[in-house]
Protein backbone atom coordinates (compact mmCIF):
# COMPACT_ATOMS: atom_id res chain seq x y z
CA UNK A 1 0.00 0.00 0.00
CA UNK A 2 1.14 2.98 -0.50
CA UNK A 3 2.05 5.84 2.44
CA UNK A 4 -0.98 8.78 1.06
CA UNK A 5 -3.05 9.20 -1.80
CA UNK A 6 -4.21 12.05 -3.39
CA UNK A 7 -8.40 13.00 -3.12
CA UNK A 8 -9.09 15.35 -5.81
CA UNK A 9 -12.34 17.10 -5.31
CA UNK A 10 -12.71 19.82 -8.35
CA UNK A 11 -11.13 20.95 -10.81
CA UNK A 12 -11.22 25.02 -11.85
CA UNK A 13 -9.31 27.63 -13.29
CA UNK A 14 -5.67 27.84 -12.45
CA UNK A 15 -5.97 31.41 -10.36
CA UNK A 16 -7.27 29.21 -7.41
CA UNK A 17 -3.92 28.81 -7.01
CA UNK A 18 -3.28 32.45 -5.62
CA UNK A 19 -7.45 32.50 -4.39
CA UNK A 20 -7.81 29.95 -2.50
CA UNK A 21 -7.84 30.87 1.15
CA UNK A 22 -6.08 29.27 3.73
CA UNK A 23 -7.33 27.05 5.91
CA UNK A 24 -9.81 24.90 4.03
CA UNK A 25 -9.96 21.13 5.30
CA UNK A 26 -12.15 18.39 3.51
CA UNK A 27 -12.65 14.63 3.94
CA UNK A 28 -10.86 13.23 7.16
CA UNK A 29 -9.91 16.76 8.42
CA UNK A 30 -7.39 16.36 5.57
CA UNK A 31 -5.81 20.05 4.79
CA UNK A 32 -7.23 21.46 1.37
CA UNK A 33 -4.38 22.45 -1.70
CA UNK A 34 -4.18 23.26 -5.00
CA UNK A 35 -2.25 21.78 -7.73
CA UNK A 36 -1.79 24.33 -10.58
CA UNK A 37 -0.92 22.75 -13.75
CA UNK A 38 -0.88 24.95 -16.90
CA UNK A 39 -4.55 26.78 -16.99
CA UNK A 40 -6.05 24.42 -14.62
CA UNK A 41 -5.70 23.90 -10.98
CA UNK A 42 -6.97 20.84 -9.11
CA UNK A 43 -8.48 21.23 -5.69
CA UNK A 44 -7.11 17.91 -3.66
CA UNK A 45 -6.06 16.78 -0.21
CA UNK A 46 -3.57 14.71 0.36
CA UNK A 47 -5.55 11.54 2.69
CA UNK A 48 -4.34 8.24 4.26
CA UNK A 49 -4.85 5.39 1.93
CA UNK A 50 -6.43 2.84 4.82
CA UNK A 51 -9.24 4.48 3.96
CA UNK A 52 -8.94 5.21 0.05
CA UNK A 53 -7.42 2.97 -1.25
CA UNK A 54 -9.52 -0.21 -3.50
CA UNK A 55 -9.64 -2.25 -1.32
CA UNK A 56 -11.16 -0.77 1.61
CA UNK A 57 -13.12 1.64 -0.13
CA UNK A 58 -16.31 -0.42 -1.35
CA UNK A 59 -16.55 -1.53 1.77
CA UNK A 60 -16.98 2.22 2.99
CA UNK A 61 -19.06 3.03 0.43
CA UNK A 62 -21.70 0.66 2.14
CA UNK A 63 -20.70 1.78 5.62
CA UNK A 64 -23.33 4.41 5.87
CA UNK A 65 -21.79 6.29 8.74
CA UNK A 66 -18.45 6.93 6.50
CA UNK A 67 -20.77 7.69 3.73
CA UNK A 68 -22.52 10.50 5.38
CA UNK A 69 -19.30 11.62 7.00
CA UNK A 70 -17.39 11.59 3.65
CA UNK A 71 -19.74 13.06 1.46
CA UNK A 72 -20.51 15.95 4.00
CA UNK A 73 -16.96 16.83 4.42
CA UNK A 74 -16.57 16.79 0.35
CA UNK A 75 -19.55 18.59 -0.32
CA UNK A 76 -18.79 21.41 2.41
CA UNK A 77 -15.43 21.63 1.12
CA UNK A 78 -16.71 21.90 -2.53
CA UNK A 79 -19.68 24.59 -1.58
CA UNK A 80 -16.44 26.71 0.29
CA UNK A 81 -14.58 26.66 -3.14
CA UNK A 82 -17.56 27.61 -5.42
CA UNK A 83 -18.03 30.25 -3.61
CA UNK A 84 -14.74 31.96 -4.70
CA UNK A 85 -13.95 30.13 -8.37
CA UNK A 86 -16.69 28.13 -10.30
CA UNK A 87 -15.67 24.48 -10.13
CA UNK A 88 -16.15 21.02 -11.71
CA UNK A 89 -16.82 19.03 -8.96
CA UNK A 90 -15.61 15.55 -9.23
CA UNK A 91 -17.52 12.40 -7.71
CA UNK A 92 -17.05 11.24 -4.17
CA UNK A 93 -13.49 9.15 -3.32
CA UNK A 94 -12.06 9.86 -6.81
CA UNK A 95 -8.04 9.42 -6.14
CA UNK A 96 -4.83 9.47 -7.49
CA UNK A 97 -1.55 7.78 -6.41
CA UNK A 98 0.64 11.25 -6.18
CA UNK A 99 0.60 14.71 -7.07
CA UNK A 100 2.00 13.62 -10.88
CA UNK A 101 -0.63 11.85 -11.43
CA UNK A 102 -2.69 15.10 -11.11
CA UNK A 103 -0.33 16.54 -13.30
CA UNK A 104 -1.18 14.36 -15.73
CA UNK A 105 -4.55 14.03 -15.19
CA UNK A 106 -5.30 17.74 -16.34
CA UNK A 107 -2.36 17.90 -18.84
CA UNK A 108 -4.32 14.85 -20.74
CA UNK A 109 -8.10 15.63 -19.61
CA UNK A 110 -7.50 19.75 -20.15
CA UNK A 111 -10.07 19.99 -22.69
CA UNK A 112 -12.46 18.16 -20.95
CA UNK A 113 -12.18 20.24 -17.86
CA UNK A 114 -12.02 23.17 -19.57
CA UNK A 115 -15.31 22.76 -21.93
CA UNK A 116 -17.29 21.77 -18.21
CA UNK A 117 -16.41 24.53 -16.68
CA UNK A 118 -17.05 26.66 -19.53
CA UNK A 119 -20.78 24.72 -18.98
CA UNK A 120 -21.27 25.11 -15.73
CA UNK A 121 -19.57 28.56 -15.34
CA UNK A 122 -22.31 30.97 -13.89
CA UNK A 123 -24.75 28.62 -13.53
CA UNK A 124 -26.65 26.47 -10.74
CA UNK A 125 -28.34 23.29 -10.47
CA UNK A 126 -31.63 22.97 -9.14
CA UNK A 127 -33.23 19.24 -8.37
CA UNK A 128 -37.03 18.24 -8.18
CA UNK A 129 -38.49 15.63 -6.73
CA UNK A 130 -41.78 14.43 -7.69
CA UNK A 131 -44.42 12.02 -5.86
CA UNK A 132 -47.10 10.40 -7.11
CA UNK A 133 -50.35 11.38 -5.29
CA UNK A 134 -52.09 8.41 -3.18
CA UNK A 135 -54.93 6.72 -4.96
CA UNK A 136 -58.38 8.34 -3.81
CA UNK A 137 -60.44 6.57 -2.09
CA UNK A 138 -62.92 5.12 -4.59
CA UNK A 139 -65.24 2.71 -3.84
CA UNK A 140 -67.58 4.01 -6.47
CA UNK A 141 -68.43 0.49 -8.27
CA UNK A 142 -70.76 -1.29 -5.45
CA UNK A 143 -72.89 -1.34 -9.14
CA UNK A 144 -73.78 -4.66 -8.05
CA UNK A 145 -74.38 -6.61 -11.27
CA UNK A 146 -77.45 -8.61 -9.75
CA UNK A 147 -76.56 -11.43 -11.91
CA UNK A 148 -73.25 -11.95 -10.86
CA UNK A 149 -72.90 -14.18 -7.40
CA UNK A 150 -70.27 -12.35 -4.85
CA UNK A 151 -67.31 -14.51 -6.29
CA UNK A 152 -67.85 -13.06 -10.09
CA UNK A 153 -68.39 -9.46 -8.54
CA UNK A 154 -65.20 -9.54 -6.26
CA UNK A 155 -63.01 -10.61 -9.15
CA UNK A 156 -64.97 -7.69 -11.44
CA UNK A 157 -64.19 -4.97 -8.23
CA UNK A 158 -60.83 -6.20 -8.70
CA UNK A 159 -60.66 -5.63 -12.35
CA UNK A 160 -62.32 -2.34 -12.39
CA UNK A 161 -59.69 -1.23 -9.27
CA UNK A 162 -56.65 -2.58 -11.29
CA UNK A 163 -57.93 -0.72 -14.59
CA UNK A 164 -57.89 2.24 -12.31
CA UNK A 165 -54.75 2.06 -11.37
CA UNK A 166 -53.35 1.58 -14.89
CA UNK A 167 -54.90 5.13 -15.81
CA UNK A 168 -53.79 7.15 -12.93
CA UNK A 169 -50.64 5.54 -13.72
CA UNK A 170 -51.39 7.10 -17.08
CA UNK A 171 -51.88 10.34 -15.61
CA UNK A 172 -48.86 10.64 -13.49
CA UNK A 173 -46.41 9.87 -16.26
CA UNK A 174 -48.46 12.66 -18.59
CA UNK A 175 -47.99 15.09 -15.40
CA UNK A 176 -44.62 14.03 -15.46
CA UNK A 177 -43.44 14.59 -18.66
CA UNK A 178 -44.94 17.84 -18.75
CA UNK A 179 -43.15 19.08 -15.73
CA UNK A 180 -40.21 18.18 -17.13
CA UNK A 181 -40.66 20.20 -20.01
CA UNK A 182 -41.81 22.97 -18.21
CA UNK A 183 -38.81 23.09 -16.44
CA UNK A 184 -36.29 21.96 -19.21
CA UNK A 185 -37.64 25.25 -20.94
CA UNK A 186 -36.26 27.35 -18.27
CA UNK A 187 -33.24 25.91 -17.96
CA UNK A 188 -30.00 25.24 -20.08
CA UNK A 189 -29.70 21.26 -19.56
CA UNK A 190 -31.52 18.73 -17.19
CA UNK A 191 -30.49 15.26 -15.82
CA UNK A 192 -32.67 12.67 -15.06
CA UNK A 193 -31.53 10.07 -12.13
CA UNK A 194 -33.53 7.03 -11.15
CA UNK A 195 -36.26 7.77 -8.37
CA UNK A 196 -35.58 7.07 -4.96
CA UNK A 197 -36.59 3.58 -3.34
CA UNK A 198 -39.34 4.98 -0.27
CA UNK A 199 -36.87 4.35 2.29
CA UNK A 200 -34.58 6.25 1.00
CA UNK A 201 -37.11 9.06 0.11
CA UNK A 202 -38.75 8.79 3.57
CA UNK A 203 -42.06 9.29 1.50
CA UNK A 204 -44.63 6.86 1.22
CA UNK A 205 -45.70 8.08 -2.32
CA UNK A 206 -43.66 6.57 -5.18
CA UNK A 207 -41.37 8.90 -6.48
CA UNK A 208 -42.04 9.46 -9.95
CA UNK A 209 -39.08 11.91 -11.09
CA UNK A 210 -35.64 12.71 -9.80
CA UNK A 211 -34.48 15.54 -11.95
CA UNK A 212 -31.59 18.32 -11.90
CA UNK A 213 -31.64 21.71 -13.80
CA UNK A 214 -28.82 23.34 -14.61
CA UNK A 215 -30.03 26.92 -14.93
CA UNK A 216 -28.32 30.40 -15.42
CA UNK A 217 -28.23 32.13 -12.35
CA UNK A 218 -29.89 35.25 -14.06
CA UNK A 219 -32.16 32.89 -14.42
CA UNK A 220 -32.98 31.61 -11.04
CA UNK A 221 -36.22 33.32 -10.35
CA UNK A 222 -37.93 32.80 -13.78
CA UNK A 223 -37.10 28.94 -12.94
CA UNK A 224 -38.16 29.03 -9.41
CA UNK A 225 -41.28 30.75 -10.37
CA UNK A 226 -42.18 28.03 -13.12
CA UNK A 227 -41.61 25.43 -10.49
CA UNK A 228 -44.00 27.14 -8.14
CA UNK A 229 -46.79 28.06 -10.22
CA UNK A 230 -46.76 23.99 -12.00
CA UNK A 231 -49.31 22.61 -10.23
CA UNK A 232 -51.36 18.98 -11.20
CA UNK A 233 -54.18 16.59 -9.16
CA UNK A 234 -52.02 13.60 -9.66
CA UNK A 235 -48.11 14.30 -8.45
CA UNK A 236 -46.42 16.74 -6.14
CA UNK A 237 -43.25 18.27 -6.54
CA UNK A 238 -40.21 19.71 -4.44
CA UNK A 239 -37.56 21.92 -5.17
CA UNK A 240 -34.13 21.28 -3.91
CA UNK A 241 -30.81 24.02 -4.25
CA UNK A 242 -28.77 26.03 -5.33
CA UNK A 243 -26.31 22.75 -5.83
CA UNK A 244 -22.81 23.66 -6.83
CA UNK A 245 -23.53 21.93 -10.86
CA UNK A 246 -22.36 18.57 -9.61
CA UNK A 247 -24.95 16.80 -12.15
CA UNK A 248 -23.37 18.25 -15.36
CA UNK A 249 -19.53 18.32 -14.38
CA UNK A 250 -19.31 14.66 -15.28
CA UNK A 251 -16.71 13.50 -17.67
CA UNK A 252 -16.76 10.87 -19.93
CA UNK A 253 -14.60 8.05 -18.18
CA UNK A 254 -11.47 7.33 -19.58
CA UNK B 1 -22.17 2.98 -6.46
CA UNK B 2 -23.84 1.99 -2.52
CA UNK B 3 -25.32 -1.16 -2.23
CA UNK B 4 -27.28 -0.83 1.23
CA UNK B 5 -29.30 -4.30 1.88
CA UNK B 6 -32.20 -3.85 3.89
CA UNK B 7 -31.94 -4.34 7.13
CA UNK B 8 -34.41 -6.04 9.77
CA UNK B 9 -33.02 -5.08 13.20
CA UNK B 10 -35.54 -6.96 15.39
CA UNK B 11 -35.51 -6.80 18.57
CA UNK B 12 -36.42 -9.38 21.79
CA UNK B 13 -39.76 -7.98 21.87
CA UNK B 14 -41.07 -7.52 19.02
CA UNK B 15 -38.98 -10.19 16.33
CA UNK B 16 -42.05 -12.12 15.93
CA UNK B 17 -44.04 -9.23 14.14
CA UNK B 18 -40.88 -8.25 12.54
CA UNK B 19 -40.78 -11.75 10.80
CA UNK B 20 -44.60 -12.22 10.61
CA UNK B 21 -43.99 -8.27 8.38
CA UNK B 22 -41.48 -9.80 6.07
CA UNK B 23 -43.41 -13.58 5.93
CA UNK B 24 -46.78 -11.67 5.26
CA UNK B 25 -44.73 -9.68 2.32
CA UNK B 26 -44.06 -12.31 0.91
CA UNK B 27 -47.81 -14.28 1.30
CA UNK B 28 -49.26 -10.50 -0.11
CA UNK B 29 -47.36 -10.52 -3.13
CA UNK B 30 -48.27 -14.15 -4.12
CA UNK B 31 -51.63 -13.34 -3.34
CA UNK B 32 -51.62 -9.97 -5.33
CA UNK B 33 -49.63 -12.20 -8.53
CA UNK B 34 -52.90 -15.02 -7.79
CA UNK B 35 -55.15 -12.47 -8.47
CA UNK B 36 -53.72 -10.90 -11.68
CA UNK B 37 -53.73 -14.06 -13.17
CA UNK B 38 -56.91 -15.10 -12.27
CA UNK B 39 -58.18 -10.78 -13.57
CA UNK B 40 -56.63 -12.34 -16.95
CA UNK B 41 -58.01 -15.53 -17.16
CA UNK B 42 -61.57 -14.59 -16.25
CA UNK B 43 -60.96 -12.06 -19.08
CA UNK B 44 -59.79 -14.45 -21.38
CA UNK B 45 -63.42 -16.06 -21.48
CA UNK B 46 -62.47 -19.90 -21.53
CA UNK B 47 -63.62 -20.37 -18.05
CA UNK B 48 -67.37 -21.65 -17.13
CA UNK B 49 -69.38 -19.08 -14.55
CA UNK B 50 -68.99 -21.51 -11.66
CA UNK B 51 -65.78 -21.65 -12.26
CA UNK B 52 -64.99 -17.48 -12.29
CA UNK B 53 -67.84 -18.09 -8.62
CA UNK B 54 -65.07 -20.37 -7.24
CA UNK B 55 -62.40 -18.57 -7.78
CA UNK B 56 -63.86 -14.93 -6.82
CA UNK B 57 -64.74 -16.59 -3.57
CA UNK B 58 -61.73 -18.26 -3.34
CA UNK B 59 -59.58 -15.03 -3.34
CA UNK B 60 -62.10 -13.16 -1.57
CA UNK B 61 -61.47 -15.68 1.44
CA UNK B 62 -57.93 -15.63 0.90
CA UNK B 63 -58.10 -11.65 1.29
CA UNK B 64 -60.25 -11.86 4.23
CA UNK B 65 -57.41 -13.84 6.08
CA UNK B 66 -54.81 -11.81 5.07
CA UNK B 67 -56.51 -8.62 6.40
CA UNK B 68 -56.91 -10.76 9.26
CA UNK B 69 -53.04 -12.20 9.91
CA UNK B 70 -52.05 -8.18 8.91
CA UNK B 71 -54.35 -6.74 11.96
CA UNK B 72 -53.20 -9.53 14.26
CA UNK B 73 -49.46 -8.33 13.65
CA UNK B 74 -50.60 -4.95 13.91
CA UNK B 75 -49.46 -3.95 10.51
CA UNK B 76 -51.17 -1.79 7.80
CA UNK B 77 -52.01 -2.73 4.56
CA UNK B 78 -48.39 -0.19 3.55
CA UNK B 79 -46.13 -1.99 6.33
CA UNK B 80 -46.42 -5.00 3.59
CA UNK B 81 -43.30 -3.71 1.68
CA UNK B 82 -39.81 -4.34 0.49
CA UNK B 83 -37.29 -2.46 -1.80
CA UNK B 84 -35.88 -4.68 -4.14
CA UNK B 85 -33.42 -2.22 -5.40
CA UNK B 86 -33.69 -2.31 -9.18
CA UNK B 87 -36.32 -4.52 -9.30
CA UNK B 88 -38.33 -1.46 -7.22
CA UNK B 89 -40.90 -2.21 -4.64
CA UNK B 90 -41.96 -5.72 -4.29
CA UNK B 91 -45.92 -4.50 -4.07
CA UNK B 92 -47.30 -1.38 -6.11
CA UNK B 93 -48.89 1.21 -3.32
CA UNK B 94 -51.58 -0.58 -1.38
CA UNK B 95 -55.51 0.45 -3.21
CA UNK B 96 -58.07 1.66 -1.17
CA UNK C 1 -35.27 0.53 7.13
CA UNK C 2 -34.89 4.10 6.63
CA UNK C 3 -32.34 6.38 5.74
CA UNK C 4 -34.53 9.41 6.54
CA UNK C 5 -34.51 9.92 10.13
CA UNK C 6 -34.70 13.76 9.80
CA UNK C 7 -34.18 16.15 7.80
CA UNK C 8 -30.12 15.75 7.52
CA UNK C 9 -30.89 12.46 6.05
CA UNK C 10 -33.11 13.65 3.54
CA UNK C 11 -30.84 16.02 1.87
CA UNK C 12 -27.69 13.22 2.20
CA UNK C 13 -29.93 11.09 0.27
CA UNK C 14 -30.03 13.73 -2.57
CA UNK C 15 -26.29 14.48 -1.76
CA UNK C 16 -25.09 10.79 -2.61
CA UNK C 17 -27.33 10.73 -5.84
CA UNK C 18 -25.14 13.40 -6.62
CA UNK C 19 -21.73 12.06 -5.83
CA UNK C 20 -21.97 8.56 -6.05
CA UNK C 21 -22.31 6.73 -9.79
CA UNK C 22 -25.49 4.80 -9.40
CA UNK C 23 -26.32 6.45 -6.15
CA UNK C 24 -27.50 4.71 -3.24
CA UNK C 25 -29.32 1.23 -4.15
CA UNK C 26 -30.92 -1.29 -1.42
CA UNK C 27 -29.92 -4.64 -2.79
CA UNK C 28 -33.05 -6.68 -2.60
CA UNK C 29 -31.29 -9.01 -0.09
CA UNK C 30 -32.95 -8.86 3.63
CA UNK C 31 -30.88 -9.20 6.41
CA UNK C 32 -32.15 -10.27 9.20
CA UNK C 33 -30.12 -9.17 12.57
CA UNK C 34 -32.10 -9.87 15.87
CA UNK C 35 -30.37 -8.33 19.50
CA UNK C 36 -27.59 -6.43 17.31
CA UNK C 37 -26.48 -9.39 15.49
CA UNK C 38 -26.50 -10.54 12.08
CA UNK C 39 -28.03 -13.63 11.63
CA UNK C 40 -29.69 -14.72 8.20
CA UNK C 41 -29.78 -13.07 4.97
CA UNK C 42 -32.46 -13.92 2.24
CA UNK C 43 -32.35 -12.82 -1.51
CA UNK C 44 -35.70 -11.75 -2.02
CA UNK C 45 -34.76 -11.22 -5.72
CA UNK C 46 -34.55 -14.92 -6.17
CA UNK C 47 -37.40 -15.49 -5.25
CA UNK C 48 -39.35 -13.08 -6.91
CA UNK C 49 -37.76 -13.89 -9.69
CA UNK C 50 -38.57 -17.20 -9.80
CA UNK C 51 -41.97 -16.45 -9.02
CA UNK C 52 -42.28 -13.51 -11.65
CA UNK C 53 -41.30 -16.13 -14.47
CA UNK C 54 -44.18 -18.81 -13.50
CA UNK C 55 -46.86 -15.73 -13.99
CA UNK C 56 -45.01 -13.93 -17.60
CA UNK C 57 -46.71 -16.65 -19.62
Amino acid sequence: MADSLVYLYAVGDAALGESLPPGLTGVDGAPVRVIVEGRLGAVVSTVDPVHFDEETLQGNLEDLTWLAETARAHHALVEAVWRHEPVAPLRLATVYLDDDNIHSLLRQRGAAFTAVLDRIRGRREWGIKAFAHGSEDVDADQSADSNLGPGAAYLLRKRMARERGARAQQDVQEAVADLHRALSAAAAASHLYPPQAPQLSGRREPMVLNAAYLVEESEATTFTNAVQTWHSPHVHHELTGPWVPYSFAMLEES
Amino acid sequence: MSRLPVRLDAEPETVGRDLGRLVLTIVELLRQLMERQAIRRVEAGDLSEETVERLGLGLMRLEEAMDELREYFGLRPEDLNIDLGPLGSLLPPPER
Amino acid sequence: MTLARNDNDLYLIDLLDRLLAGGVVLTGDVTISLAGVDLVQVSLRALISSVATLVDE
